[in-house]
């Protein structure tokens, strides 16, 4: 179990986490999900102790990092999988990494079997494509056979194949009751894998919970076809409806429902085609919750100064 | 409390990284080149020029150190075998995958420094034991030659791959604390190239005492039998570059053990 309590990061001027504060469940693949620079890899980073929280902690099963006593049989991490010496071979890379924690080779061997790069093993690593890399890193990872897993944006760089693989895999180390915490900047990407989802955006904590709830609370659509599209988009923008496209199919309406607009356009007596509610897609989802994140952000910026 | 994480193992670790890549391989073998290779150079010229030779340099020349004049090249190389043994780290990005198996930044760091320090004090003794035979073997017949049998010269040998194993531990430090191979090795060349020169700029009156805390000095005298008046003794030269190791190794283990990785 991650459990992540008050944290903050300052990196000189910028507030990287602010205040962030949730657990990880085991049994469950958790995504941790944010537009790009919003603070998961920080984050990531304070929980395997190798950057620093200005404020607040970080632990994994109740310890912080460094106390860990067996580091790999306990948490096993991806950060960033061209992070390796370019010169070393796969297999020499993940022998170093093996002896640390007193891992046997035959270990090694195992992990590079299961991460389908067995026949690479003796190449440099300089020479990997990046979806070899992360299959690299996800072996490094596998090592101590740990109980905790972080992946940064695992599924960069890696193939459909790959891509499937990847999700079946975090589907089975959940299975087998291990914690698993998978960040991604694509919504579309952690919908499938992931069971639970937390937010964030600009190092603050938006929203958490499993996606069929993410989705419930977002606003949906309703597309309209009519008669007279410019009357209509008045007389709709008069009554509070925001107006999100516009083109010769017809408009999308929002912060209206399908009734409120059906008795508008009666009102002012156009003719309707069509009249679509349309759910919120994942993407749109995310970029709703994501978009209120960046007003809190300036707000806070003025808040510090 | 028992962790699986010791010392030896960090240490095996660190020493299946030292050795299986080529920027470690090609250090060893450049310092063997420059080392025997200027060795051979410098003694083949001393022998041929012995007889011209004024009668007073013929008297204060020293076998020994003319034999070892190579290592003043191969401290560059020993210097960046120990510059990129962790400024790599750095440049590649491993060192966050390092410290996630090895939470423990001081246990790292003792581990590298066991395996940089010991495979390199065997490289280099290696090193200087088969210039300096070669040497004594080219100057023989004609130019004076000096015998391990002498306590004195065996001491001076060991000595230069003990100047070599602290300059490669010196870059190392200095890479804790830069962390980039580029200005790492741009300082660690300052220090024995562009000190001396700063030094020649100063009044003739300071000079000698300026430079003889030198980096470079400090190998002459520990290299050297004779020794000059005015400079350190060997032991003195070898405990003031001992410091200046550890200080600098010192200041880049707390910046280790502080900074974000």
């Amino acid at each position: 179990m991650i459990k992540v309590e008050h944290l903050s990061k300052r990196y000189k001027r910028t507030l990287a986490v602010d205040d962030l504060d949730f657990e990880v469940r085991p049994g469950v693949v958790t995504g941790f999900l944010g537009p790009n620079g919003s603070g998961k890899s920080t984050t990531m980073r304070i929980i395997l102790g190798l950057d620093h929280p200005t404020k607040g902690r970080a632990t994994v099963k109740g310890k912080r990092y460094e106390e860990l006593r067996d580091p790999m049989h306990e948490v096993g991490a991806l950060l960033d999988a061209k992070a390796i010496h370019p010169g070393r071979t796969a297999r020499n890379h993940l022998r170093a990494l093996a002896a640390s924690n007193r891992i046997t080779v035959a270990r090694v061997d195992e992990v590079l079997e299961f991460a389908g790069i067995a026949s690479v093993a003796d190449k440099r690593v300089g020479d990997f494509s990046l979806g070899m890399s992360q299959r690299l890193g996800i072996a490094g990872a596998l090592l101590g056979d740990p109980e905790v897993l972080l992946f940064d944006e695992p599924v960069n760089g890696l193939d459909p194949e790959g891509i499937r693989w990847i999700r079946e895999f975090f589907r089975s180390l959940a299975n087998e009751g291990r914690t698993v915490f998978v960040s991604s900047h694509l919504m579309s990407e952690i919908a499938v894998s992931a069971d639970q989802i937390i937010v964030i955006g600009r190092g603050k904590f938006i929203t958490q919970g499993s996606i069929d709830t993410l989705t419930a609370t977002a606003k949906g659509t309703v597309f309209v076809r009519a008669a007279n599209h410019p009357l209509l988009l008045a007389s709709l923008r008069s009554k509070g409806g925001v107006i999100s496209e516009v083109n010769d199919e017809g408009l999308s309406v929002s912060e209206l429902t399908s009734d409120q607009i059906g008795q508008i356009a009666f009102d002012a007596g156009i003719a309707l085609f069509e009249l679509t509610p349309q759910r919120a897609s994942l993407e749109e989802v995310f970029m709703d919750l994501t978009a209120d994140a960046v007003e809190y952000g300036s707000s806070g910026v003025r808040h510090e100064q | 409390m028992s962790s699986d994480v010791t010392l030896g193992s960090t240490t095996k670790s660190e020493w299946i990284k030292f050795h299986t890549v080529r920027s470690t391989v090609m250090g060893v073998i450049i310092t063997f080149v420059l080392t025997i290779g200027l060795g051979v150079l410098i003694t083949v010229a001393v022998r041929g020029h012995w007889t011209s030779m004024a009668t007073g340099e013929r008297l204060t020349f020293d076998p020994v150190s003319a034999s070892l004049d190579g290592i003043l090249f191969a401290q560059f190389a020993v210097g960046v075998i120990g510059t990129l043994f962790i400024t790599s780290e750095y440049s590649s990005g491993s060192i966050r995958t390092t410290l996630v198996a090895v939470p423990n930044r001081l246990k790292l760091m003792a581990g590298k420094l066991i395996v940089l320090a010991a495979s390199m004090l065997v490289v280099t003794e290696i090193v200087c034991f088969i210039t300096f035979l070669i040497g004594q073997a080219i100057f023989s017949g004609v130019v004076p030659t000096a015998s391990l049998s002498n306590g004195t010269v065996l001491r001076t040998v060991i000595f230069a791959g003990v100047y070599l194993t602290l300059l490669s531990i010196l870059g190392f430090s200095l890479g804790l604390i830069l962390r980039q191979s580029a200005a790492c090795i741009s300082v660690f060349t300052s220090l024995l190239l562009i000190l001396p020169i700063i030094a020649f700029l100063l009044p003739q009156s300071w000079q000698h005492a300026f430079s003889k805390f030198e980096p470079s000095e400090l190998g002459r005298a520990m290299t050297s039998v004779t020794g000059t008046s005015g400079d350190f003794s060997a032991w003195g030269a070898l405990a003031l570059l001992v410091t200046y190791v550890v200080v600098v190794l010192g200041v880049g283990t707390t910046m280790l053990k502080r900074r974000d990785a």
